[in-house]
């Protein structure tokens, strides 16, 4: 008797728990997000920083009940900056639900892009891939969020225009870069500027790995250039500093790209950096309230998703105001569209970012249907030998040449798939 | 008892001769031939588009190495851009009109003459000195792929590939692209079965052990070495058009890059040099086995509880796979070609092992 009755209540709370376990799952159901990222291979001086920067501010997300009720999950998974993994990745991601998707690698990226516009699924493209997938008429799918490198080219002569009194004419213009596809995509642009602004550039490449740059910076040296824009990655700024202290020529004449971060930065030294100047989109440090949130309530605790000692680091910063404005786009998915999440949402989700700059992490930005790229505002910060200050506001400059630029590749590509 | 020899005669020269002579393996290839035809509906899209498809093409091209490697005893480190070669060339035909087939052909064409171009030039030396001229081949031609926009596609560095047609019929669906890839592997496959009793084989083999003993047998060297360099550069270069056509659907620099000809040559090693079976084998181990060690560990530290990170969790597995690769190397140094012979030997007479002594 008595085992009977223990045998209805007991069955009686399991039904219970699975109606209610089921009206939660109806209830919050997760939004999926894939990373498949290089973590492995030539990827890893960004991609622990940026999956950590998103895992973490998920859980902050979740923590006050997730994008419009719905729990974020972070998918992550190692791709090794090979195209043929990165394309599994992403047709089994696909298959488990993700809505939007992230490869963070130049290679594979280009590799997936035919199938996330034939699938018709978001990627997001963030400072790697393709420049002129900002085209959002052409790359319908495709979201690369924050400023091209042709936009980042032409802001830095922007910026050395103002310093030099808004006259370029016979200002030398030294574009210092690594001589592959990165290094070689702002160029043309540069060359049409100079022929424009009548200012004298000169290009300086060195081979790959970047360790040797000896033979461009003894020409660099007889050339006298009034700035150097470098097209660099991670330890090659390192090698250019030790270069320039060698030939004599003064760190304030630097402009890095935005690949340049606080591991850079100790390797030169603070002291010898001073005067270095980088063109960003986000803020850099520690001084954000987000960040200032992820180390109280997460780190403080032990729950933080990776090592503290990434935080401080520009490249997590970046990971942050990245997904800031993902998530936000798929805020306003779920907003205007309502549950269940589907990509074409997602999409226009994506497309109505208006002016968000995610409470002053960086420049605000405005996704359009037809501008995918959010504006490509940016800005130059100078190492003062203690912390970055900003130099100029968030800006852009020259933006028919960019999108000319933009619309000649676009339009190549729009040719080539039926 | 599985591989039953008893009982099999032979009366002519046709069956003695018989690519399988032995009745098990005619079976197993049927059984074999089946799976693969009936992998679309058996197998989910996503095995069948990402580990099947890739591993078939990859077969291909390892097996036209093999060719070089293997057969003719010459190495080259710069099949990855004869690859490259192929699909650049093939892609840009397409974009121009010319039908897919006569495109696909005109890249094996480019691939072996550009091949055989090089071929002349390294042939001057021998072994190491020949791995690294074929190395430079690599260089150069990853050099001329990035600095000349009209053949890489701009400075976006990316050509898309033009819908694929067969015989005017538009090919789409994963699963007639893998039909495609499923055809070239069995045309080179059946190629390279063949290979082995020919003249051209038996030369080629005769090459490989000693040119001077070649010579004086009557075997010209240098020319033998001439018609490798081009067939595996014929192969090489429609297995990289079918890669692209079939699998990447756009080509960039980086897929045809120096450390892709590292990874072919592990696939010809690590499978066994001029084993047909260990090509299959090793295209599966070098291309698959990184994907499968990473499912494999996150299953593995889920079932543990163990809480690793991201960036553990991504490299563990390459560790394993080294090891693995190191350990399989040591154990049988032919490669897991030989490992399937040995196995096959042993059941050749089991359970009579004795007989064999």
């Amino acid at each position: 008797m008595k085992s009977k009755l223990l045998y209805v209540a007991a069955s009686l709370g399991l039904a219970l728990a699975s109606v209610l376990s089921a009206q939660a799952q109806a209830q919050a159901q997760p939004v999926k997000f894939a990373l498949c990222y290089d973590l492995s291979k030539a990827y890893t001086f960004i991609s622990p920083q940026v999956s950590q920067a998103v895992r973490d501010y998920a859980q902050i997300l979740n923590q006050k009940g997730g994008i419009e009720g719905h729990p974020i999950e972070i998918l992550v998974q190692d791709h090794g900056n090979e195209p043929q993994r990165g394309i599994e990745c992403y047709e089994k991601m696909k298959r488990d639900g993700a809505i939007v998707f992230d490869f963070f690698s130049t290679p594979v990226s280009k590799a997936v892009l035919p199938r996330a516009m034939k699938d018709g699924n978001v990627m997001i493209q963030a400072f790697h891939g393709r420049g002129d997938a900002v085209d959002g008429e052409v790359f319908k799918w495709i979201f690369p969020i924050g400023p091209t490198y042709w936009g980042q080219a032409v802001n830095d002569i922007q910026y050395i225009k103002t310093k030099s009194n808004n006259k370029l004419k016979g200002v030398k213009v030294a574009f210092l870069y690594i001589d592959y596809p990165f290094g070689q995509e702002p160029i043309s642009i540069l060359k049409t500027l100079a022929a424009r602004e009548g200012f004298d550039l000169q290009l300086f490449p060195y081979p790959l790995p970047g360790n040797d740059q000896a033979s461009a910076w003894t020409l660099m040296r007889r050339f006298k250039p009034d700035w150097i824009i470098s097209w660099s990655l991670s330890n090659m700024h390192v090698v250019a500093s030790r270069e320039m202290k060698r030939n004599g020529i003064p760190m304030d004449k630097y402009i890095a790209v935005n690949w340049f971060n606080e591991v850079d930065l100790a390797n030169i030294g603070a002291d010898t950096a001073k005067g270095l100047k980088r063109n960003t989109n986000v803020v850099g440090g520690q001084g954000h309230p987000l960040i200032r949130q992820i180390l109280k309530d997460l780190y403080d605790k032990g729950k933080g998703s990776g090592e503290r000692k990434h935080l401080n680091d520009i490249y997590y910063n970046m990971g942050l105001a990245i997904y800031s404005s993902v998530f936000e786009g798929a805020r306003l998915a779920i907003k205007q569209d309502g549950w269940p999440l589907t990509p074409d949402k997602m999409r226009r989700g994506m497309e109505s970012i208006r002016n968000f700059d995610a409470n002053g992490l960086m420049a605000p930005m405005t996704v359009t249907a037809k501008d995918h790229g959010g504006g490509g505002k940016t800005r130059i910060d100078m190492w003062d030998g203690a912390k970055w200050v900003p130099q100029t506001g968030w800006f852009s400059a020259y933006d028919d040449l960019v999108w000319e630029a933009v619309k000649k590749d676009s339009a190549e590509f729009a040719k080539s798939t039926p | 008892m599985l591989f039953r020899q008893a009982g099999i005669f032979h009366t002519d020269y046709a069956t003695n001769r018989a690519l399988f002579p032995l009745p098990a393996d005619r079976w197993m290839i049927i059984i074999l031939l089946l799976l693969a035809l009936s992998a679309p509906f058996t197998m989910s899209s996503l095995l069948l588009s990402t580990n099947v498809l890739p591993w078939l093409v990859w077969t291909s091209a390892a097996l036209g190495l093999n060719l070089i490697l293997g057969w003719a005893g010459q190495f080259h480190f710069g099949y990855a851009a004869i690859m490259g070669i192929g699909a650049y060339t093939a892609v840009h035909g397409a974009r121009n009109g010319i039908p897919w087939e006569i495109a696909v052909v005109l890249g094996g064409l480019m691939a072996s003459v550009i091949g055989v171009v090089f071929a002349f030039a390294a042939l001057r030396v021998k072994g190491l000195y020949l791995a690294l001229s074929t190395l430079a081949l690599q260089y150069v031609m990853d050099w001329v792929i990035s600095h000349v926009p009209a053949i890489s596609g701009g400075t976006q560095a990316t050509l898309q590939a033009p819908g694929m047609r067969l015989l005017g019929q538009a090919v789409t669906s994963e699963i007639a692209l893998y039909y495609v890839a499923l055809g070239w592997c069995l045309i080179v496959t059946v190629f390279m079965l063949n290979l082995r009793r020919t003249a051209l084989g038996r030369a080629l083999v005769a090459v490989r052990e000693k040119d001077f003993a070649a010579a004086v047998i009557g075997v010209h060297s240098l020319y033998y070495k001439l018609v490798a360099f081009a067939t595996s550069s014929f192969i090489g270069g429609i297995s990289g058009a079918i890669l692209i056509f079939t699998f990447y659907r756009a080509a960039t620099p980086e897929q045809f890059a120096v450390n892709v000809s590292i990874e072919l040559l592990a696939m010809v090693i690590v499978g066994g040099l001029g084993s047909i079976i260990g090509s299959y084998f090793g295209a599966a181990f070098i291309l698959l086995m990184p994907g499968l060690m990473n499912s494999l560990i996150a299953w593995v530290a889920q079932l543990m509880g163990a809480a690793l990170g991201v960036e553990a969790l991504a490299h563990i597995p390459h560790a394993v796979y080294g090891a693995l690769i190191i350990v399989f190397l040591l154990v049988e140094p032919m490669g897991l070609g030989k490992m399937y012979n040995n196995l096959r030997n042993y059941l050749l007479v089991w359970p009579f092992g004795y007989a064999r002594k």
